[in-house]
């Protein structure tokens, strides 16, 4: 091993702090343009509709001036209340599906198969969007669609399944699958497998190992994976629509799309955006505490 | 990741079995790895489902022919939304690019307070809903910044939310990357900017495509935000899809026109682990 680099520059006290100080300024201008972009395009744009939702309909433009009033957020928990209740409902049973699902599929990825990169080229496919999902399960599932015989066979109509709770949490849930893989598949990689030969050597059954030994090491993946399968669930848009009956179509997401961008009702729109990024930001805060940080020291 | 992938050794026996009783651990360990292998093909069958069934789709002409002139739309009636595309997520990657190299340079190279905080403020983008970022933009875009007819306002609407994406792969590649290159060029009399162009740039370039291709394909696949804050004139590919499966009904040539998005996409996820395989995209979408 080389030594140590010195620096024959550096004299006095002095100097050195100098020299930190610089270090410290360019590494805050090298941020700035990044930090500029978030601020102006997500963090004032956000205060903007904070203060936005305590306005009246459209009165933000009204020559006499904002009426403020808290108006918009007592109809949040009245009459908009089903909307909360069915956008945590949707995200939920997603994160649920994907969590029954996700952790056997990661286990299975991460201790048996080879062929992992084949897996991760077909795991790319959700991530296109969930646009692309939600429109051919709607062609599947549609009436006179590759679906029709086996509907018939079952003797049920169609649009009982198209337009359902079921196939919007499924289209949801294929949406995020990859995210909830990944963070499991992550946390599982990190497991010694001698330790679950350990377990079934002293007796434990599969379940047992899994209870006791592969849960509680992989419970920072799990939860990070529930975390991020939620959030991202929250803001679901395109599947209610497309997928869903007038129950999944009161989604938040898609309700402040047509009071606030249809109907031009800004207070109102942006009172559902705050209750959206209210959600958000605590799901991201508890990610990041079990994920991200890691990223950073 | 290499632990994992060494097959497990038999687990010793308590007392020696039978030949009979191992020849039936055997078969069940079989049966139990084979159906692990069918459920992975089972999910995987699922996620592409959706996208063969619109490939079967958009190849059937009236009448439930066999027809290849859906694809000609792609080329001619929606050729102007694909070419939006195309030129909307160019923009955006220039503008990561731009801002999450320098950024994740700072971070990972050089001291300053609150650095966590500050990554956390800088990622957040990424778990703010697509339907929020876009009214609080429409609404900024309409009341104070004005920029509710240039291409622009798009493009910086598209970059903030995904410069994440672009900036995890880069500070990755960067904490992987040994200090001591830098400090050798430094010694040798390199100046900051050649030390970083000349030798910084090309060893972290695996962890810029990784951010250039996740940006990408999230860009280019983007409706959502687009549909909130697109100038009037300017119809992207995904939102034209959207439009059309919401108020047309579904047509062979919608379909072709998705079916086409993704192949493209799927092209370059293919050509990125073609070259440079998959270990870049560690603390990302992908493992």
């Amino acid at each position: 091993m080389a030594e140590p680099l010195s620096l024959p520059l550096l004299s006095s006290a002095a100097e050195v702090r100098r020299r930190e100080r610089n270090r410290r300024l360019i590494g805050l201008a090298l941020v700035a343009p990044a930090m500029l972009l978030v601020v102006a395009f997500l963090y004032y744009p956000v205060t903007f509709i904070v203060q936005m939702s305590f306005t009246l309909g459209s009165s933000y433009l009204s020559p006499q001036g904002p009426e403020y009033s808290t108006a918009n957020y007592d109809a949040m928990f009245s009459r908009y209340l089903p909307n909360v209740l069915v956008t945590l409902q949707l995200a939920g049973l997603s994160t649920i599906v994907n969590l029954f699902f996700g952790f056997p599929f990661a286990y299975i990825l991460v201790r048996k198969v080879r062929y992992r990169d084949l897996v991760r080229a077909f795991m790319v496919f959700p991530m296109f969007g969930a646009l692309y999902i939600a429109f051919g399960m709607r062609f599947i599932l549609l009436p006179g669609g590759p679906a029709t015989p086996l509907f018939q066979a079952l003797g049920i109509p169609s649009t009982a399944v198209l337009y359902s709770l079921p196939s919007v949490v499924f289209a949801m849930s294929v949406f995020t699958f990859p995210f909830m893989v990944m963070n499991i598949g992550a946390a599982l990689s990190n497991v010694d497998p001698t330790l679950e030969e350990a377990a079934a050597c002293l007796g434990a059954r599969p379940w047992q190992t899994f209870r006791r030994i592969l849960l509680p090491l992989t419970r920072s993946g799990v939860i990070a994976g529930i975390l991020m399968v939620f959030g991202w669930n929250i803001g679901t848009f395109a599947e209610p629509i497309l997928l869903g009956s007038m129950n999944e179509q009161r989604a938040l997401a898609w309700t402040l799309y047509q009071r606030g961008v249809v109907q031009t009702d800004y207070g109102l729109s942006s009172a559902m955006s705050v209750v959206l990024l209210v959600i958000a930001f605590a799901v991201s805060y508890f990610s990041l505490r079990y994920s991200r940080g890691a990223l950073v020291q | 990741m290499t632990a994992g992938e060494m097959s497990a050794p038999p687990a010793p026996a308590a007392r020696a079995p039978g030949a009979q009783e191992r020849a039936r651990r055997v078969t069940s360990r079989r049966l139990v790895d084979l159906l692990g292998h069918a459920y992975i093909w089972f999910v995987l069958i699922v996620f592409v489902l959706p996208f063969l069934t619109l490939l079967a789709y958009s190849f059937t002409g009236p009448g439930g022919t066999y027809a290849i002139q859906n694809f000609q739309y792609v080329l001619g009636s929606f050729g102007e939304n694909l070419w939006w595309s195309f030129r909307v997520a160019g923009l955006t990657l220039v503008i990561n690019l731009l801002v999450a190299l320098p950024a994740a340079y700072a971070i990972v190279r050089y001291p300053f307070p609150g650095k966590r905080l500050l990554f956390s403020a800088l990622t957040l983008p990424l778990y703010v809903p697509g339907a929020v970022i876009g009214i609080s933009l429409v609404l900024v875009y309409n009341f104070t910044y004005h920029l509710t007819t240039s291409v622009w306002g798009l493009v910086l609407a598209m970059a903030v939310g995904t410069f994440p994406l672009m900036l995890t792969p880069i500070v990755v590649a960067l904490k992987d990357l040994p200090i001591v290159f830098e400090e050798a060029a430094a010694c040798l009399g390199a100046t900051r900017w050649q030390t970083f162009w000349r030798i910084v740039f090309p060893l972290i370039g695996p962890g810029v495509s990784a951010g250039l291709m996740l940006s990408f394909i999230i860009v280019f696949n983007e409706y959502l935000v687009t549909l909130f804050v697109h100038p009037p004139e300017i119809t992207t590919a995904p939102l034209r899809v959207f439009n059309l499966v919401r108020t047309a009904g579904l047509a062979p040539t919608t379909a072709a026109l998705a079916v086409t998005m993704q192949l493209i996409s799927f092209g370059a996820v293919l050509l990125f682990f073609r070259v440079f395989g998959t270990r870049y995209l560690k603390g990302t979408y992908l493992i």
